[in-house]
């Protein structure tokens, strides 16, 4: 019993950085731009979230102020790569992929860069510590699993039903679908296409730097070249994985982190199976579950990846 | 022509045409759009080209100095596998003053390690070191075309050819060092190892520590995973805060990542650290944490190599690295001293005594199961 409260208890915090990341790519994706630059802004922001606690304590404790304004700022630089990513690719509207694998670059290189300069070599910091919530995390089991985590935690989880409210239920979020499913419709309704994807980049680079942060600041609580890792790229599956939906969207992103876990577990139980077949699990099973799930694919964004010029009619 | 024309013009334009002055405006547009792109792709070469890590030269160069040059997948200051070498290099340079020339190259991909190599050789350099197995078959190929020019690589023990040396950390001495340690220190008995992959020296460690831990306390459990990668911190840390709600108090680790999951260990009051490089106890959760560590001594191995050059031996030589030829140094972490007991001195103490002795002492490390 215990064994599973505990993997229950770690899928929760491992799968936020996915979380955030994909969530912020659902709504680019969803105006109609995927963007594979996922992974160069979450470098920047877990770089830039945790420069500001280390700038101010040197790698040592800090007041918790400095590590939110890290995460702020984190986002602040996302957002900024979002517009910078939506100049390359709405404005002068040049290949999609292309241009998403070279924002990749662009942001791991600056900011190992950056952080060679300001920084050094791999270095922690204390981060963001835990926030228990009262009461409800002396609830047995539940308690444990959900109420225990820092609270960058509770408000990425939280966004979730905000994310979908704002896709689903609010003008912009209406006008966000209808420049990714049919730009030239929107736009003779009077909807700024490239507005609106401008928009929907900045928020989505304001939540994969988040992303980014969140590891720097509130997981690992260190930089280093490599920390991404990847998951940039994993986040953009997921966006696949979950039809463009956030609750599935979130659900895609806690099956990967809850795989992750268990694989962690059961490595160590001595089974008598190559460890490499472990660590490929969670791979295995989102490719899985994507094909077994992609034949109804009726939320997928029309317009997905189709830069939109209003000169042509197309 | 006039209607292709107007298909790529903005309304803007379309209307400045009537008044005759749409070819000016499309120019500047286009311009402007081929400048930009210009500069995107200047500023993301840059990012790239910075990317891949700086080069400098450490000392003038001279007659009668060897120039060596050192090519690593991460950076000089990892905190492990890398900035041993680095260091070693740098202790060889004060060990044989003003016989070395060094320079080296940060963040290199095998694909990208063979560029490198072939500016380096074009640049008249002596010895290339490419630190990594990964690297074997660069080495393999350049070695056979430029057969007057050293290489080394390593881990490993093959012998890939006559210009070439391997040097292979017989990591099992440092893993039986740390599983004393761990046997002993352990109070849950439950102890937990964060590898990078089953291979190379991570290997040798991972059934030396496993034969430490059950030569002082057969009643432990080894919790061995792998992460599958030698630079992924979040998910070392991931792995180590999993065996630690296992239970786990006591965890090693091998390799740079292994840095994540010291800092893991840092988030629990009760739980200690082995490290395996000497540089983890310079870090604020290492000073926390690590009781004590073994650490590669690349200076011996760079002077050894710099010494068969001055023999006029170019390669074909594998260089163990071992206690008994000073390959590893140990020492304890003084501000964790007060968990160290006698018990677990003297176990420590007698184990190196026997390793410095002689090597091959634990020659049966390969039979251990994970």
């Amino acid at each position: 019993m215990n064994i599973i409260i505990n993997i229950l208890a770690m899928t929760v915090p491992f799968s936020v950085a996915l979380l955030l990341a994909s969530i912020g790519e659902m709504f680019n994706q969803r105006s109609g731009v995927f963007n594979l630059g996922c992974e160069g802004i979450m470098a920047m922001g877990a770089f830039i979230g945790m420069l500001i606690p280390f700038s101010i304590g040197g790698g040592g404790a800090v007041a918790a102020g400095w590590n939110y304004l890290g995460l702020l700022l984190a986002a602040v630089i996302g957002a900024l790569m979002g517009l910078f990513f939506g100049l390359i690719v709405v404005t002068f509207r040049a290949p999609q992929g292309i241009a998403g694998i070279g924002l990749q670059m662009f942001g791991v290189g600056t900011a190992g860069t950056l952080f060679r300069h300001f920084v050094g070599g791999t270095q922690s910091i204390p981060g963001l510590s835990s926030n228990p919530i009262p009461l409800l995390s002396d609830i047995p089991v539940i308690g444990e699993i959900l109420f225990s985590h820092n609270i960058v935690v509770y408000l990425a989880f939280l966004f979730v039903p905000v994310a979908w409210y704002i896709l689903m239920k609010t003008s912009w979020g209406l006008e966000v679908r209808a420049v990714g499913t049919y730009p030239r419709a929107a736009d003779s309704m009077g909807i700024n296409v490239n507005r609106i994807r401008y928009e929907a980049l900045a928020l989505g680079g304001a939540l994969a730097g988040l992303a980014g942060a969140y590891l720097s600041v509130c997981q690992i609580k260190m930089f280093s070249d490599d920390l991404i890792a990847g998951r940039g790229f994993i986040a953009v599956a997921l966006v696949y994985f979950g039809h463009w939906k956030p609750v599935r969207i979130m659900l895609g992103a806690l099956l990967f982190s809850f795989t992750q876990t268990i694989q962690y577990n059961v490595q160590g139980l001595g089974i008598n199976i190559p460890y490499e077949f472990f660590v490929m699990l969670p791979y295995v099973v989102v490719i899985v579950v994507l094909a077994f799930t992609s034949r109804n694919q009726t939320t997928s964004p029309a317009a997905l990846g189709k830069p939109f010029n209003r000169e042509i009619r197309t | 022509m006039k209607v292709g024309l107007r298909l790529i013009l903005s309304p803007e334009s379309m209307i400045k045409e009537e008044a005759g002055e749409t070819r000016p405006v499309f120019l500047a547009q286009c311009f402007m759009k081929k400048l930009f792109l210009a500069l995107t792709v200047l500023v993301l070469s840059c990012s790239v080209v910075f990317a891949g890590g700086s080069t400098e030269a450490a000392s003038g160069e001279d007659d009668g100095q060897y120039k060596v040059a050192l090519i690593i997948e991460n950076t000089i200051d990892d905190r492990g596998w890398c900035q041993s070498m680095h260091e070693g290099i740098l202790g060889a340079m004060e060990q044989l003053p003003g016989k070395i020339l060094y320079e080296y190259s940060e963040r290199m991909t095998t694909v990208d390690s063979e560029s490198i190599a072939r500016q380096y050789i074009a640049d008249g350099f002596d010895l290339i070191i490419a630190h990594g197995a990964q690297y074997k078959n660069m080495v393999s190929d350049l070695a056979a075309e430029f057969p007057d020019v050293s290489f080394a690589f390593g881990t490993s023990s093959d012998i890939v050819g006559d210009n070439v040396f391997t040097y292979m950390p017989e990591s099992e001495e440092t893993g039986y060092l740390s599983g004393i340690m761990a046997g002993l220190l352990t109070k849950t008995n439950n102890i937990g190892f964060v590898g990078p992959v089953d291979s190379g020296d991570a290997a040798r460690y991972a059934r030396g520590f496993i034969l430490g831990v059950q030569d002082v306390n057969p009643e432990a459990s080894i919790n061995v995973a792998f992460t599958g990668s030698f630079s992924d911190y979040v998910r070392s840390g991931e792995l180590a805060t999993t065996q630690i709600m296992a239970g786990a108090d006591v965890l090693t680790g091998a390799s740079q990542q292994a840095i994540g999951a010291l800092r893991a260990c840092a988030e629990y009051p009760d739980v200690l650290w082995l490290g395996q490089d000497l540089a983890q106890l310079d870090t604020p959760e290492g000073q926390a944490k690590c009781v004590a560590a073994s650490a590669y001594n690349y200076t011996a191995v760079v002077v050894g190599l710099i010494n068969s050059l001055d023999e006029g031996v170019k390669g074909g030589v594998c260089i163990p690295m071992n206690f008994n030829n000073d390959g590893f140094v140990f020492d304890y972490n003084p501000a964790l001293s007060s968990v160290v007991t006698d018990e677990i001195r003297a176990k420590v103490d007698e184990a190196l005594s026997a390793f410095k002795a002689a090597p091959g002492v634990l020659s049966n490390w390969a039979d251990v199961q994970l």
